[in-house]
C-alpha cells in the first residue's frame, strides 16, 4: 500500500474572493432581500476591512407575561414560573392591586419586574417603594420596566430618583429609528422591542446595527426586549420561536418573551434549553466579524463605528472538547487561523461543498424510515414524498442488517422493530412499489448484509427496467465504523474490507450516479464521542477506503467523487457548525495527497441527522426545540441532506403526527428563513473560526495517532477507537450525572406535568408470520437446484479475490436465493465475527468523586456485603441482534466503580442463553439494555426462561428506549425497575441498592 | 436453602444449586462459611476422577480465549468442563468487572460447559482459597475436566498451581527475545508453556519456542513442554490437549497426581490455618482492642508488638 505523509508538504489551497466567486457562478441573481435592503449571499474577507462589535454580556433574561386576575393567583403563577427558569416578570393591568400579595415570597431584588397596562403608575411605584422598605431592600437597587408610551416631565425626574434601574418608557425599535423621542429621557430609562421575523440571519445583523449605533450616539447600551410573535400555525409553534429566539439571542437582545398562544412551559424551558444545551449564552457577540452578517450590520451602521474599550470582563470556559474558550472574541484573536480565505466550491470546501449551495439547490430533505413489511413502509414512504420529502432513507430491521432472514431462531424478537424486514427481492420490489428510482433518490443504510440488499435493490430496478446509470441514492456501506461502535457487522473486518471494495468496483463501473459509501460519524457521536473525534474518526475511516478502493485498482477520480459523509448534528451549537466546516477542510486536505484531477475527489459533501441521543423522555415536547436547533446548526454548516429527528425518537418510532413536525422542522426553516439564501452565513466569525481551527487541530492529531497504529483497520483491532470514544461517552454520562452539564427536565427543571405522548407499536410476532409465510411460498416457487448453483458460486467466489462477489449475490438474488442465504453463502467461508469487548474502568469513578450521591451509593454497596457475605452482583446484558451498546458499557464500568460485581454477557445474546449466564453467576440483577424495540417480546422470555433454569428471584432491570405505555405491561411480567433515556446512573444505581437491602 | 438441597442438586448437576452452593463458599458470612465447609464435607463423597488445570498469564495475553478454543475442542468429544475465572476487584472501589464470557462465547452457551467467574475481592494471591473448594463441588457435580483462569499477577501463579494437577503458562512472542518475559519463579511452576497469538508472527513464535526450549534444557529438572498457538484461530489447540492428556494420565498411573493432591492438602491446611487463625485472634476478647489499637496507631516496632501479643497466647 501506497504511504503517505499526512498533512505536510502539501501544496496549500487557493483562496477565493468575490470576484473569484462572482465567475464560478452563471447568473448573479442570487440576493437576500431584507427590509428594502438587498445583500449578496455570500462575502469575503476583503469586503469587510473592520468589523463592529458591542459591549454587553452574552446573557438574557427569561421574560414572561402573568395577566393579574387576582392577587393570589397572580403571586402563584409567579412563583411558579420563576421555579421553572423565568428570572423575569411581566405583570399586566395593575390597577389598585395589593402588590404585597402579589409579590410575597418573591425576590424582588434579585429578579427583573415588569409592569405592563398600567393604570395608576403613582399608586404601584409607591406600593413598590413601601414593600421594598418594609423588606430592608434598598429600591434604588431594583430593576424593572414600566411599559409606557409616554410620561410627564414631572413624574419622571421624581421617579428615576426613586428607582433609577427602571425602564419608564417603552418605544418600538423601528419607530426609534424613524423619529427619535423627546428628549427629556434619559435613554438608559428606555425599554427597547422588537419583533423579530423569520429572516433570523438578517435580523441578527438588524439588531446589533441598533444597538452598535446606540452605543455610538449615547454612550451606553440599550435594553432590547426581543418579543417573539408565533405568525405561521401551519408548522408547529415551537420551530418558529425557536428560529426566532436564535436570531433575537445572537443579535444581542437583553430579554426575550413569548408572544404566543403556546403553553408558557414549553416556551421557557426552549430558552433554557438554548441556554444550557447549546450555550448560546456564553460567547458575547458571538457572530462579530461573520462577513455576511457585518455587512448586513454596517448596512444600518453606515460602515465602521470605531469602538471604545469594552468594559465587560472577558470569562474563560470549557467546551466538552476539552477546548478552552473565551467570552468574547475580537480580530486579535484570528490572528493566526489560516483558513479564513478559503470559499465555497473550490478546495478545500470550507465554506461549502458547491459554489451556490442553497441558494441554487436546496438540501434534500431525507427522513430515515421503515417498520414493519415492505407493504407497510412503502405506504409510509408515499404519504411522505407527497407531503414534501424529498429523497427517501430506508432503515432495515435488526434481522435484516446482520444477515438473517425473519425465520432464524436468533431474531424472534426483532423483526420488522427498528426498520423494515426484508428476505427477498420480491420484498424489496413491494418496498419500491410504485416510487420512480428513477427520480426519487434512495438510500439506504445498511452496511452488514450489504450484498444481499445491494444484489436485490439492482434486481429490482432491472425489473423495473430503469438503467441502473440513472440511478442516484446512497448506500451507507460503511463497515468500518460499525467494528468501532454500531455492532451490526456479520463477516471479520478483513473479508468485510473486500465486500466494501467489491460495491465500489461494482458501481463505480455500473453505477455512476450512485454513493458507494457514506462514510458516518453519526454513529460516533451516539455512542459518546466528541466532535473532534468523530470527524477524526470517520476521516480516518474515509482514508481507509480510498486506500481499499486504489487496492482494488480504481483511479482516485474513479470513486473519490462518489464517497459521502454522514455527520450527527448535537446541541452544542457553534462546536457542531465548527465540526462540519472543519471536516471539509481536513477532508481535502488528506486528498490532496492522492494528487486527484478532479478537484471533486477532494469535496467532502455531508448528510447530516440531528442528534437521537440528545433527546430525553422527559417531558417530549422539548425535543421539537432541541432537533430544531441541531437542525439549524446542520444547515449553516452547509450540508447537502438532513433527516431531523421526531420527538418521540427516544422512545420509539415516529407517528405520523411526530413525523410531521420533524418533516415541518426542515420546510421551515427552507420556506420561511433566509438560510437558502446565504451561504456560510457564519462564516467570519471570530468564534466560529476559533473553534473551527482547534477542532480541526485536535482531529488532525487523532487521526495522526490512527495513521501510525496503521490506519484504522489495525487501529481497530487493537481497539483504540472504541476505548476512546467509551472514555468521552463515560465522562459525558458523569458530566450529566453531577449536573456539570445541564440537561433540562433530566438533571435540572424537572416536571413530571406533561402529556405522554401517543406513540406506534409494531406488533412483531405478527410481523414475522407475514414475513415467514411469505418466505415460505418464494421458496415453494423456485428453482431450488439453480438457488444452490449460485449459492456455491458465491461460496467460492469468497474463497479468491477474483470475482467480485456483488456480480455473484445478483445472479443468486435473479433466481430467488433469500438474504439469508445468500449471507450464509459468504459467512460459510468467511465465518461470523465476534464481538471484542474491552471495558474502560475508573473513567467515572474519577468524574464522581465529589458527588455525594455517588458516595453514598459506594457506601451501600459495603452495607451490602457486610449483610450478604458478598458484592451485589449484576449481569448488564443485550439481547437479541441490537448491538447499540454505549448504554450497556456505562452502566458496567460505573456499576463497578461504585462497588457492584458486574458480569458483561457477550452481543447478540437470546434470551436463553443470558438465563444460562446468569444463572451460572449467579447474580442478583439482570440489566438489559433495549434500544431497538425488542423489549415486549425478548424479556418477557428471560423471564421465562430463567424459570425453567430454576431460578426466578433475580431482579430483572430494563433500560434504554422503552415507551412508557409498555411499562406496565413489562412490569406484569415481572420487570421490577424501568430506567428511561438519560437516566442518572447514580440515582439508578442507589434505587436499586435500596430495593436490594 | 437446606444442606441436603445443596447436596442433591450439586449430585444432579443441577445449574442453579450448583451456582447457589458456590456462592455459599465464597461467602464472607461465618454462618455461610460453617455451611459451606459441611457442604464440601459431603462433596468429598461423590468426588469423580478429574482433570484440574490452571491457565495463567499477563492480562490479555489470550487466556479466555484459549480456554474457549480448548473448551470447544473437550466438547466435541462429549466431555464435561466446568471453567472457573478469577478477575481482580478495583483496589479502590472494591467492585469489579467479570468480561470473560465474552472470549467464550460459543463455551459459555453450551450445556456441556459451567462457567464461574469470581471477583478475587483484592486478594493479592488472585486465587482465594474458595476456589479450591469450588473445584470440590465442580467435581461431584461431574465435571471431568477443571480450568482456572488466573491473571498472572502477584502469587496468584503459585495458588493456582497449588490447587491444580496441571499448570500452563501463556505468554507472547513480541515481549522479547530474550527470556526476561517470563517471571522466573513461573518458568519453574509451568508444566506447559504456550506461545500464543502465534498469528500474529509465526516466524518470531517459533524462534521463541526453541530458544525457550534450549534454556529449558538447561536449567530445568522436570519435563517441561512449549508450544506454539493460536487461540483465535484454535491452531495446535488439539496437540497442546493431547501433550496435557499424556502428561497427567502418566502422573495418575504412577500415583503421582494422587499423592500430589495430597500433599497439597497439607499446604491449603496450614494456609486456612494462618488466615483463620488471625481472624479468631481479632475476634478474641483479649486480643481485639489491642490488635485494633495497633492497627489505628502502627507500633514503632512492630516486631516487638507481635511477640507481645504473640506470648499472651496460652494454648492449653
Ligand atoms: N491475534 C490473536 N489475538 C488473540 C489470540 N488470542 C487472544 N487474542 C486476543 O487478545 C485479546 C485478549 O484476549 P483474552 O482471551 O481476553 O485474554 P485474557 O488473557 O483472558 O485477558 P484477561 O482475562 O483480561 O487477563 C482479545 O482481543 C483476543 O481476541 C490469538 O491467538 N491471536
Ligand atoms: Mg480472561
Amino acid at each position: 500500500m501506497k504511504k503517505i505523509k499526512l498533512f505536510s508538504n502539501t501544496p496549500g489551497f487557493a483562496k477565493q474572493t468575490k470576484k473569484d466567486w462572482c465567475k464560478s457562478i452563471k447568473k448573479r441573481d442570487f440576493k437576500i432581500q431584507f427590509k428594502n435592503k438587498i445583500f449578496d449571499p455570500i462575502y469575503f474577507q476583503n469586503e469587510i476591512e473592520k468589523t463592529n462589535t458591542f459591549d454587553k454580556n452574552s446573557n438574557w433574561k427569561i421574560t414572561a407575561e402573568i395577566d393579574i386576575s387576582s392577587e393570589k393567583k397572580a403571586n402563584k403563577e409567579a412563583l411558579k414560573l420563576l421555579k421553572m427558569g423565568v428570572n423575569s416578570i411581566t405583570f399586566l393591568n395593575f390597577k389598585d392591586h395589593n402588590l404585597e400579595v402579589i409579590l410575597k415570597d418573591i425576590q424582588i431584588d434579585i429578579i427583573k419586574l415588569n409592569f405592563k397596562k398600567i393604570k395608576k403608575i403613582d399608586f404601584l411605584i409607591n406600593s413598590l417603594l413601601a414593600i421594598a422598605k418594609k423588606r430592608q431592600i434598598n429600591s434604588k437597587k431594583l430593576v424593572g420596566s414600566f411599559y409606557q408610551k409616554k410620561i410627564s416631565k414631572k413624574d419622571y425626574n421624581q421617579y428615576i430618583k426613586l428607582l433609577p434601574k427602571f425602564h419608564y418608557i417603552q418605544i418600538d425599535i423601528e419607530s426609534f429609528n424613524k423619529k427619535k423621542p423627546t428628549n427629556y429621557y434619559n435613554p438608559k430609562h428606555i425599554l427597547f422591542t422588537y419583533q423579530p421575523s423569520s429572516f433570523f440571519l438578517s435580523e441578527i445583523g438588524y439588531l446589533r446595527a441598533f444597538r452598535i449605533n446606540f452605543e455610538k450616539k449615547f454612550k451606553i447600551s440599550p435594553y432590547i426586549e426581543c418579543v417573539i410573535k408565533v405568525k405561521n400555525n401551519k408548522y408547529h409553534s415551537l420551530i418558529e420561536s425557536c428560529v426566532k429566539s436564535i436570531g433575537s439571542i445572537l443579535g444581542g437582545c437583553n430579554s426575550l418573551i413569548m408572544n404566543s398562544k403556546i403553553e408558557n412551559k414549553l416556551n421557557i424551558q426552549q430558552q433554557l434549553i438554548l441556554k444550557h444545551e447549546s450555550f448560546l449564552n456564553k460567547v458575547s457577540d458571538s457572530l462579530n466579524g461573520s462577513f455576511l452578517i457585518e455587512k448586513i450590520t454596517q448596512e444600518y451602521t453606515n460602515g465602521y463605528q470605531k469602538k471604545e474599550k469594552l468594559k465587560h470582563r472577558n470569562i474563560s470556559w470549557n467546551a466538552s472538547e476539552g477546548i478552552k474558550l473565551k467570552s468574547k472574541y475580537s480580530s486579535n484573536d484570528i490572528k493566526n487561523v489560516k483558513h479564513l480565505d478559503f470559499g465555497a466550491g473550490t478546495p478545500p470546501f470550507l465554506r461549502g461543498p458547491y459554489t451556490t449551495m442553497y441558494c441554487n439547490k436546496k438540501w434534500t430533505i431525507r427522513q430515515y424510515a421503515g417498520f414493519s413489511t415492505a407493504e407497510e413502509s412503502n405506504k409510509f414512504y408515499k404519504k411522505n414524498l407527497k407531503a414534501g420529502q424529498s429523497g427517501l432513507s430506508v432503515a432495515f430491521d435488526l434481522p435484516t442488517h446482520r444477515g438473517y432472514d425473519s425465520n432464524h431462531p436468533r431474531v424472534s424478537g426483532d423483526v420488522g422493530k427498528a426498520g423494515v424486514a426484508i428476505d427477498s427481492v420480491e420484498d424489496m420490489e413491494r418496498l419500491f412499489d410504485g416510487i420512480d428510482l428513477a427520480k426519487t433518490s434512495v438510500s439506504m443504510t445498511m452496511n452488514g448484509a450489504i450484498l444481499p440488499i445491494m444484489a436485490f435493490f439492482i434486481v429490482v430496478a432491472k425489473r423495473k427496467k430503469i438503467a441502473l446509470s440513472k440511478i442516484s441514492g446512497t448506500i451507507q456501506n460503511d463497515i468500518l465504523k460499525e467494528f468501532m461502535v454500531r455492532n451490526t457487522y456479520i463477516y471479520p473486518p478483513k473479508p468485510s474490507m473486500r465486500i466494501v471494495s467489491d460495491i465500489f468496483k461494482y458501481t463505480s463501473k455500473n453505477m455512476p450516479k450512485f454513493n458507494s459509501i457514506s462514510v458516518s460519524g453519526y454513529h460516533m457521536l451516539e455512542a459518546g464521542a466528541s466532535a473532534d473525534l468523530e470527524i477524526a474518526y470517520t476521516l480516518s475511516d474515509g482514508l481507509e477506503y480510498v486506500r481499499t478502493g486504489l487496492q482494488a485498482g480504481l483511479k482516485i477520480d474513479d470513486f473519490a467523487p462518489r464517497l459521502s459523509f454522514f455527520w450527527g448534528v448535537g446541541m452544542n451549537f457553534f462546536t457542531e457548525i465548527a465540526k462540519i466546516r472543519a471536516a471539509r477542510i481536513l477532508w481535502a486536505e488528506i486528498m490532496q495527497n492522492f494528487h486527484p484531477e478532479n478537484p471533486k475527489s477532494m469535496m467532502l459533501r455531508s448528510h447530516c441527522q440531528t442528534s437521537g441521543w440528545s433527546l430525553i423522555a422527559q417531558n417530549p415536547q422539548n425535543n421539537i426545540t432541541r432537533t430544531t436547533i441541531e437542525a439549524i446548526a446542520a444547515t449553516i454548516a452547509g450540508t447537502q441532506s438532513l433527516h431531523t429527528n421526531a420527538l418521540d425518537e427516544a422512545m420509539s418510532l415516529p407517528t405520523e403526527n411526530s413525523a410531521k413536525i420533524a418533516r415541518d422542522t426542515q420546510l421551515f426553516l427552507q420556506e420561511q428563513t433566509d438560510i437558502c439564501q446565504t451561504i456560510d452565513p457564519f462564516g467570519g466569525s471570530y468564534y466560529l473560526e476559533i473553534l473551527t481551527q482547534e477542532i480541526l487541530q485536535k482531529a488532525k492529531k487523532h487521526i495522526k495517532e490512527i495513521e501510525k497504529a496503521g490506519g484504522m483497520s489495525k487501529a481497530i483491532e487493537k481497539g483504540i477507537p472504541k476505548l476512546k470514544i467509551e472514555a468521552s461517552a463515560i465522562k459525558r454520562q458523569a458530566s450529566i450525572d453531577n449536573a456539570k452539564n445541564l440537561i433540562i427536565g433530566l438533571n435540572c427543571f424537572q416536571d413530571n406535568e406533561y402529556e405522554d405522548i401517543e406513540i406506534l407499536d409494531i406488533n412483531n410476532k405478527l410481523v414475522q408470520k407475514t414475513q415467514i409465510k411469505k418466505l415460505n411460498k418464494i421458496k415453494k416457487n423456485r428453482n431450488e437446484q439453480l438457488v444452490n448453483k449460485y449459492l456455491n458460486k458465491l461460496s467460492k467466489g469468497c474463497l479468491s479475490d477474483k470475482i467480485n462477489l456483488l456480480s455473484l449475490a445478483i445472479e443468486a438474488a435473479e433466481n430467488k436465493a433469500t438474504l439469508g442465504e445468500i449471507s450464509m453463502a459468504c459467512e460459510k467461508v468467511f465465518g461470523r465475527y465476534e464481538a471484542n469487548t474491552i471495558i474502560n474502568s475508573g473513567i467515572y469513578a474519577m468524574e464522581q468523586n465529589k458527588n455525594s450521591q455517588f458516595i453514598i451509593a459506594q457506601k451501600l454497596t459495603e452495607k451490602f456485603k457486610q449483610k450478604y457475605g458478598r458484592r451485589p452482583r449484576i449481569l448488564t446484558a443485550k439481547l437479541g441482534q441490537d448491538g447499540h451498546d454505549r448504554g450497556v458499557k456505562i452502566i458496567a464500568t460505573s456499576f463497578a466503580d461504585i462497588g457492584f460485581d458486574v458480569d458483561i454477557a457477550p452481543l447478540f445474546q437470546t434470551p436463553k442463553e443470558i438465563a444460562k449466564q446468569a444463572i451460572e453467576n449467579d447474580v442478583h440483577i439482570i440489566g438489559i439494555s433495549s434500544l431497538a424495540g425488542g423489549h415486549k417480546t425478548l424479556i418477557p422470555s428471560l423471564i421465562q426462561q430463567l424459570k425453567v433454569l430454576g431460578n426466578s428471584s433475580i431482579m430483572i432491570i430494563a433500560g434504554g428506549i422503552i415507551p412508557k405505555k409498555d411499562y406496565q405491561y413489562l412490569k406484569n411480567k415481572g420487570v421490577r425497575k424501568i430506567f428511561g433515556p438519560g437516566t442518572i446512573v447514580v440515582e439508578a444505581a442507589l434505587d436499586i441498592l435500596n430495593e436490594l437491602i | 436453602m437446606k444442606i441436603a438441597e445443596y447436596i442433591k442438586g450439586v449430585k444432579t448437576n443441577n445449574r442453579a444449586i450448583l451456582s447457589k452452593a458456590i456462592t455459599l463458599i465464597e461467602s464472607s458470612l461465618v454462618k455461610d462459611q460453617e455451611l459451606a465447609s459441611e457442604l464440601i464435607e459431603e462433596c468429598l463423597n461423590y468426588k469423580s476422577k478429574s482433570i484440574r488445570i490452571g491457565i495463567s498469564g499477563t492480562p490479555g495475553v489470550g487466556k479466555s480465549t484459549f480456554i474457549e478454543a480448548l473448551g470447544l475442542h473437550l466438547i466435541k468429544q462429549k466431555h464435561k468442563i466446568a471453567i472457573l475465572t478469577i478477575d481482580p476487584s478495583s483496589t479502590i472501589s472494591k467492585g469489579s468487572i467479570l468480561g470473560d464470557k465474552t472470549r467464550m462465547q460459543k463455551l459459555s452457551n453450551h450445556e456441556l460447559a459451567f462457567i464461574r467467574p469470581s471477583p478475587n475481592k483484592g486478594q493479592l494471591g488472585g486465587v482465594h482459597n474458595s476456589t479450591k473448594d469450588i473445584i470440590t463441588l465442580c467435581e461431584a457435580a461431574g465435571y471431568e475436566i477443571i480450568l482456572i483462569e488466573t491473571v498472572g499477577v502477584g502469587q496468584s501463579e503459585i495458588s493456582v498451581q497449588l490447587m491444580t494437577d496441571l499448570f500452563l503458562y501463556l505468554t507472547l512472542s513480541e515481549n522479547g527475545d530474550d527470556l526476561q518475559f517470563i517471571k522466573k519463579g513461573v518458568l519453574e511452576l509451568s508444566d506447559i508453556i504456550v506461545i500464543n497469538k502465534m498469528d500474529l508472527n509465526i516466524e518470531k513464535a517459533k524462534q521463541v519456542k526453541f530458544n525457550l526450549e534450549n534454556h529449558l534444557q538447561i536449567t530445568s529438572n522436570k519435563t517441561q513442554y512449549v508450544f506454539t498457538c493460536s487461540a483465535l484461530k484454535k491452531l495446535n489447540i488439539k496437540k497442546i490437549w493431547n501433550q496435557i492428556e499424556s502428561i497427567f494420565n502418566a502422573k495418575w498411573n504412577n500415583n503421582k497426581i494422587q499423592i500430589n493432591r495430597e500433599k497439597q492438602n497439607g499446604i491449603w491446611l496450614e494456609k486456612i490455618l494462618k488466615a483463620g487463625w488471625l481472624e479468631k485472634l481479632k475476634q478474641n476478647s483479649r486480643f481485639q482492642k489491642i490488635i485494633a489499637e495497633s492497627q489505628k496507631k502502627p507500633p514503632k516496632n512492630p516486631r516487638k508488638k507481635a511477640l507481645d501479643i504473640l506470648n499472651k497466647l496460652s494454648l492449653k
